[in-house]
C-alpha cells in the first residue's frame, strides 16, 4: 500500500502525459489540440510539485509559522511558476495562430492542414 | 500516414515507454520524502539572510533572479508575438466600434451586470495590488498579482462596454508599461555591476522580517514583474477583443501581387 | 561612463544578456514615435556590441573560464558544502565563441532585412533581439534550469518569428513548429525535475560530480534521455527533425538565416556541453552517446541529403541541407573527444556562414523575382548582380572542396572519429546537398537544366517578400558571410583546439586526418549526379521508365513521411524517445 502511494504521483504524471499525447495525435480541432498540450503540461506540474513535497510539512511561507518549521521545497514551486508562465505564453501564441488559420483557411482541422501542398 | 496507422504507432511507442515509466517511478525517491538539499537550504537560509518570509519569492527574485528575468522576457516576447499575429491582418485602429455579425442580436448590458462588475472590478484590482505588494511576505507576488489585475481590467470591460473601455485602454500606453516592467528588472540587475558587485545582487536595505517593505531589491523586481505581467495580459485581452472588428485585406505573401 | 570602462571582465557576462533584453524593451516602448531607421540601427548596434563582448570573453577565456555568480550567490555563500544556491554564467571559450558567432549572424541578418519590416513598429527587431539574448544566455549559462529558461525564450521568439509573414503556410508551419518544440520543452523540464530529484542540485558542475557515481541509475538515465530528446528536437535530428522543413520554408529569409546558422547549431552545442560537463563521468550515458548518437547522425545526414535533392522550393531545399549537416554535428558530439568538439565549433561556424549566405540569396530571389521555386525561376536569375557567383561559391563549399572553414571542421571531426567509411559516407551526403544547390543555381542563373526529375513532385507554393529594398545591401551581407567562409581559418582552428581542451579532457592529436580521397570521391559524385540531372530527358524506353518510376516511388515515400501533419510528427518524436530510452536500458 505504501509502495503504491509512494509511486502514485509519478504514475499520475505519466498517465496525464500519455493522455495528452493521445489527444494531440488524434485531434480534429486545433483548439482541442492546444488544450491537450495544456494537459501534457499539467503532467510536468504534477511531477515537479510531487518531487518537492514532504509529508507533514507546511508551505514555504514563514509568516504564520516560525522560520525553521518543516516546509516543502520552494525551488520546485518556483520552477512550476516558470512552467505556468511558459504554458501561458505558448498557449497565447498558439491560439493567436489558430485564430488566423481559421480566418485564412476556414478550417482548423490538424489532420487536413499542411504547409506547402505537394505538386502532383 | 493514415489515422489508423498513426494511432497504432502511438500506442506502440507508449507501450514501449510504459515499463520504463514504471521502472523510473519505483527508482525515484518515495513521494513525500525528498532527498534534495537545495530546497531545505533555501528554507533555512532565506529568512536570516534576506529577511523575507515567502521563500518562493526569495527563490524567484533573489537566489534565481536571472530565471525570473528570462521568464518575464518570455511573456513579453509571447505578448509581442501574439500582437503581431493578431494585428497583422486587421491593422491598428482605435476608437472604432465593436464589430457586428449579421444575424446575431446585440444584447444591451443589464443593470445587474454593470453593477456587479463595477463592484467586482474595484475589489479585484485592489486585491491584485495587495498580492503584488505583499509578494515577499505572504503567498503571492508579481506574476500572480499581475494576472489578477488583468482580470480586473476584463471585468471593467464587462462593466463599461467596448467603447468607453477602448478609449481608456490604449495599446501605446500598454506597450510603455510592459517595457517599463522589463526595463526596471534589467536595470535592477545591471545596477550592481556599476559598483563592482555581481549582477542581480541585493544591495538595497533589507528591512525587517515579516515587514511589508522587506527583501531589498526583491521589492523592485517584484513590482516590475507585476507591471509587465499586468500590462502584457491586458494587451493580449485587447488584441483578442479587437478581433471582433472586421477583417481588412493586407499585403500577405500568398495573396495577389502588387 | 568611467565606472563602465573599469568593469572587470566578469561583468561583461550578464551584460551580454541584459543589453539585448533592455534594448528590446526600450525599442517596444518608443516604437510608436521613432522612425524605423532608428530602430534598425539600434538593433544592429546591439547585436554588434554583443558579438564584440562575446569575442572578448572568448579570447580572455582561453587562460581560464571567466565566471560570475548572479546575485553574488557563489557556492561559499551557502555555508554548506555541496549546496549551490545561485545561478552562474561562465565564459569558456567555446561557448563564448559560439555566442559571438550567433550575434554576428544576427547583425548581418539585420543588415539583410533593412527596409523589409518597416510597417510593424519595430516588432520584428524586438523579437529578434529577444531571440539573440536567449541564444547568448543559452551558451553561457552553467545552470540546468537557467538553460531551460533561455531555451524557452529562444523557442517562443522563434515561434513568433516563423508565423510573422502571416501567409497560410507560415501559420501552419508555425503551428507544427510550436507544437513539436513545446512537447520537447515539456520533456526537458520533466528531465530536469527527475535529475533534481536524484541529485538535489541544478548546477551543472555539482550535478556532474554527483552523476559520476550513478551509472545504471534509471532516474538519471531517463532524465538524460528526455533532455537529449528535447535538444535533438531543436537540433533537427532524425526522427525529431520533421518540423524544420516546414518552419524554414515559411519563415522570412532573414529569420531562416538565424534559425539554420545559430538556433539549430546552438541547441546541439548545448547537448555537447551537457555531455561534457555533466554526463561524461557517467559510464552508462557516455556509452549511450557513443553508441546511439553516431548512427543517428549518419542516418540524419543521409536522409537529409536525399530529401535535399528531391526539393524544388529553395528554402525547403536549404532546410533539408541543414538537417543533413546537423547529422555531421551529431557525429562530432558522439565522439566525446576534444578533437570532435573543436571540429564541432569550426564546422558550426563554417556551416552557419555558408547557409546564411544561401538563405540570403533565396531571400533576394523571393524579393526581386517574386518566387522561391527553382523550376519557376528557370532563367530568371539574370540581372541580379553578383548573386550567381555567390550561389555557385556557396554550393561548391558544400561540395567538399578542400578550402574554407567547413572543410577544416570536417577534417577535425574526422580526426576524432578516424573511420574512413564514415568519412566517405558523410562526404557523399553533404556533397549531395551541394549538388542540389548547384543544380538550382545552374537552373536559375544559367538556364542549364534537364527535364525536372523527382523535384517536380516536391511541395511548393507561390510566395514573395517585400521588394522595395536596396539590392546592394542584401548582396553586401551575403558577400560578407561568404568572404568569412572561404578564409583559411588557421587561427580559428588553433583557437578551437585550445578551447576544446578546456571543456573536454584528453589529448588532441597534432595533425588532422587528411581527407583527400573522400574529397575526390565527393567531387566525382557531384559531377556524376549533376550530369544525370542536367542531361536528363523524358524517359521513353521501358528500362528508363522503370528507373524513373522506382525513383519516384522512393522519393515519394520519403516525401510522404514529411507529410506536414502535426500528428505524424508527434508520433515520430515519441518513437525516437522510446528508441533512446530502450537503448539506454540495454546499454546500462
Amino acid at each position: 500500500m505504501s509502495l503504491a502511494l509512494g509511486v502514485l504521483p509519478w504514475l499520475v504524471s505519466a498517465w496525464l502525459f500519455a493522455v495528452g499525447l493521445y489527444g494531440i495525435v488524434r485531434s480534429r480541432h486545433y483548439v482541442h489540440l492546444i488544450a491537450c498540450l495544456a494537459v501534457c503540461q499539467s503532467a510536468t506540474y504534477v511531477l515537479l510539485l510531487s518531487i518537492g513535497f514532504r509529508w507533514h510539512a507546511g508551505p514555504p511561507i514563514f509568516y504564520d509559522h516560525p522560520p525553521g518549521s518543516a516546509a516543502v521545497d520552494p525551488v520546485m514551486q518556483a520552477l512550476v511558476l516558470t512552467d505556468i508562465v511558459v504554458g501561458a505564453a505558448v498557449s497565447a501564441l498558439l491560439l493567436a495562430i489558430a485564430l488566423q488559420v481559421h480566418k485564412r483557411r476556414g478550417s482548423v482541422d490538424p489532420q487536413s492542414l499542411r504547409p506547402l501542398r505537394p505538386n502532383r | 500516414m493514415s489515422p489508423g496507422l498513426r494511432s497504432l504507432l502511438l500506442l506502440l511507442a507508449l507501450a514501449l515507454l510504459a515499463p520504463f515509466a514504471w521502472h523510473v517511478a519505483k527508482a525515484l525517491p518515495q513521494f513525500g520524502s525528498p532527498t534534495a538539499a537545495y530546497g531545505a537550504t533555501v528554507n533555512a537560509l532565506g529568512p536570516p539572510l534576506r529577511h523575507v518570509s515567502n521563500m518562493v519569492a526569495a527563490v524567484n527574485f533573489d537566489f534565481r533572479a536571472l530565471d525570473t528575468l528570462g521568464e518575464e522576457s518570455m511573456l513579453f516576447c509571447a505578448v509581442t508575438g501574439a500582437v503581431v499575429l493578431l494585428r497583422g491582418t486587421r491593422g491598428e485602429g482605435t476608437n472604432r466600434r465593436a464589430g457586428l455579425i449579421p444575424g446575431r442580436a446585440v444584447l444591451a448590458r443589464s443593470d445587474a451586470q454593470v453593477l456587479l462588475c463595477r463592484i467586482a472590478c474595484t475589489l479585484t484590482m485592489l486585491f491584485g495590488l495587495y498580492m503584488v505588494l505583499h509578494g515577499t511576505v505572504t503567498p503571492g507576488g508579481g506574476f500572480q498579482g499581475g494576472v489578477i489585475i488583468a482580470s480586473a481590467v476584463l471585468l471593467l470591460y464587462l462593466a463599461e462596454g467596448y467603447g468607453p473601455w477602448r478609449r481608456l485602454i490604449r495599446s501605446p500606453l500598454l506597450d510603455v508599461l510592459e517595457s517599463l516592467g522589463v526595463l526596471l528588472f534589467v536595470g535592477a540587475g545591471a545596477a550592481p555591476l556599476l559598483s563592482g558587485h555581481a549582477a542581480m545582487s541585493n544591495l538595497m536595505p533589507l528591512g525587517h522580517f515579516r515587514d511589508l517593505f522587506s527583501g531589498g531589491v526583491m521589492l523592485v523586481t517584484n513590482f516590475a514583474v507585476g507591471l509587465a505581467v499586468a500590462a502584457g495580459f491586458v494587451m493580449l485581452l485587447l488584441e483578442f477583443l479587437e478581433e471582433t472588428r472586421a477583417l481588412q485585406s493586407d499585403s500577405l505573401p500568398d495573396e495577389a501581387q502588387r | 561612463m568611467s565606472a563602465a570602462t573599469s568593469l572587470p571582465l566578469a561583468g561583461l557576462l550578464p551584460l551580454v544578456v541584459l543589453l539585448p533584453l533592455g534594448i528590446a524593451a526600450a525599442l517596444l516602448a518608443v516604437s510608436h514615435w521613432l522612425p524605423a531607421r532608428f530602430i534598425e540601427l539600434s538593433a544592429l548596434a546591439t547585436s554588434l556590441s554583443v558579438a564584440a563582448a562575446c569575442a572578448r570573453l572568448a579570447q580572455a577565456g582561453l587562460t581560464g573560464p571567466i565566471v560570475q555568480w548572479m546575485g553574488g550567490w557563489a557556492p561559499a555563500a551557502s555555508g554548506r558544502s555541496g549546496v549551490v544556491l545561485g545561478v552562474s554564467f561562465a565564459a569558456d571559450p567555446t561557448s563564448a565563441a559560439l555566442a559571438a558567432f550567433a550575434a554576428l549572424l544576427f547583425a548581418l541578418a539585420f543588415v539583410f532585412a533593412w527596409g523589409e519590416f518597416d510597417d510593424t513598429h519595430g516588432h520584428f527587431h524586438v523579437l529578434m533581439l529577444l531571440f539573440l539574448a536567449a541564444l547568448a544566455g543559452f551558451c553561457l549559462t552553467q545552470d540546468l534550469f537557467n538553460l531551460f529558461v533561455w531555451f524557452e525564450l529562444m523557442s517562443v521568439a522563434a515561434f513568433a518569428l516563423t508565423a510573422y509573414p502571416l501567409g497560410k503556410s507560415s501559420l501552419e508551419g508555425a503551428l507544427n513548429f510550436t507544437i513539436t518544440n513545446a512537447l520537447g520543452s515539456f520533456l526537458m523540464l520533466a528531465g530536469i525535475g527527475l535529475l533534481y530529484a536524484r541529485t538535489g542540485t541544478l548546477d551543472m558542475a555539482t550535478m556532474g560530480r554527483m552523476v559520476m557515481h550513478l551509472s545504471g541509475d534509471p532516474v538519471v538515465a531517463a532524465g538524460f534521455c528526455m533532455i537529449a530528446a528535447a535538444l535533438l528536437t531543436k537540433g533537427a535530428i532524425v526522427p525529431f527533425h520533421l518540423w524544420l522543413s516546414d518552419a524554414h520554408t515559411v519563415a522570412p529569409a532573414a529569420v531562416s538565416v538565424t534559425f539554420s546558422g545559430a538556433m539549430v547549431s546552438v541547441a546541439l552545442f548545448g547537448l555537447a556541453k551537457l555531455l561534457a560537463k555533466v554526463f561524461l563521468g557517467n559510464a552508462q550515458l557516455a556509452h549511450l552517446s557513443q553508441e546511439f548518437l553516431a548512427p543517428l547522425g549518419i542516418a540524419t545526414a543521409i536522409l537529409g541529403a536525399l530529401m535535399t535533392w528531391a526539393q524544388r522550393h529553395l528554402k525547403r531545399l536549404l532546410a533539408f541541407s541543414t538537417i543533413s549537416h546537423m547529422g555531421v554535428v551529431v557525429l562530432a558530439i558522439a565522439t566525446l573527444r576534444p578533437a570532435g568538439l573543436a571540429g564541432l565549433l569550426v564546422y558550426i561556424i563554417g556551416h552557419g556562414l555558408v547557409k546564411g549566405a544561401l538563405f540570403m540569396l533565396a531571400g533576394m530571389l523571393l524579393a526581386l523575382r517574386a518566387s522561391g521555386d527553382e523550376i519557376i525561376l528557370y532563367r530568371r536569375g539574370r540581372g541580379l548582380g553578383m548573386a550567381a557567383p555567390a550561389m555557385l561559391l556557396a554550393a561548391l563549399l558544400f561540395c567538399n572542396v578542400p578550402w574554407g572553414l567547413l572543410h577544416r571542421g570536417e577534417d577535425l571531426i574526422a580526426a576524432a572519429d578516424a573511420d574512413a567509411t564514415t568519412r566517405l559516407v558523410l562526404s557523399l551526403a553533404t556533397a549531395l546537398t551541394g549538388a542540389a544547390i548547384l543544380r538550382a543555381a545552374l537552373r536559375i542563373f544559367f538556364g542549364c537544366s534537364g527535364v525536372p526529375g523527382v523535384e517536380r513532385a516536391a511541395p511548393s507554393e507561390p510566395e514573395h517578400e517585400k521588394a522595395q529594398r536596396p539590392l546592394w545591401v542584401m548582396q553586401l551581407s551575403c558577400w560578407i558571410l561568404l568572404g568569412l567562409a572561404v578564409l583559411p581559418g588557421g587561427s580559428l582552428v588553433a583557437f578551437a583546439r585550445a578551447a576544446a581542451q578546456q571543456l573536454l579532457p584528453g589529448t588532441l592529436s597534432a595533425a588532422a586526418l587528411s581527407g583527400e580521397s573522400s574529397s575526390i570521391a565527393a567531387l566525382l559524385f557531384v559531377v556524376a549526379v549533376l550530369a544525370a540531372a542536367l542531361l536528363r530527358v523524358r524517359p521513353v524506353r521501358p528500362l528508363m521508365r522503370a528507373v524513373a518510376r522506382g525513383e519516384g516511388r522512393l522519393f515519394g515515400a520519403l516525401q510522404g513521411l514529411h507529410s506536414g501533419l502535426v500528428g505524424d510528427y508527434v508520433v515520430w518524436m515519441l518513437l525516437g524517445l522510446a528508441a533512446l530510452i530502450v537503448c539506454a536500458q540495454l546499454l546500462g
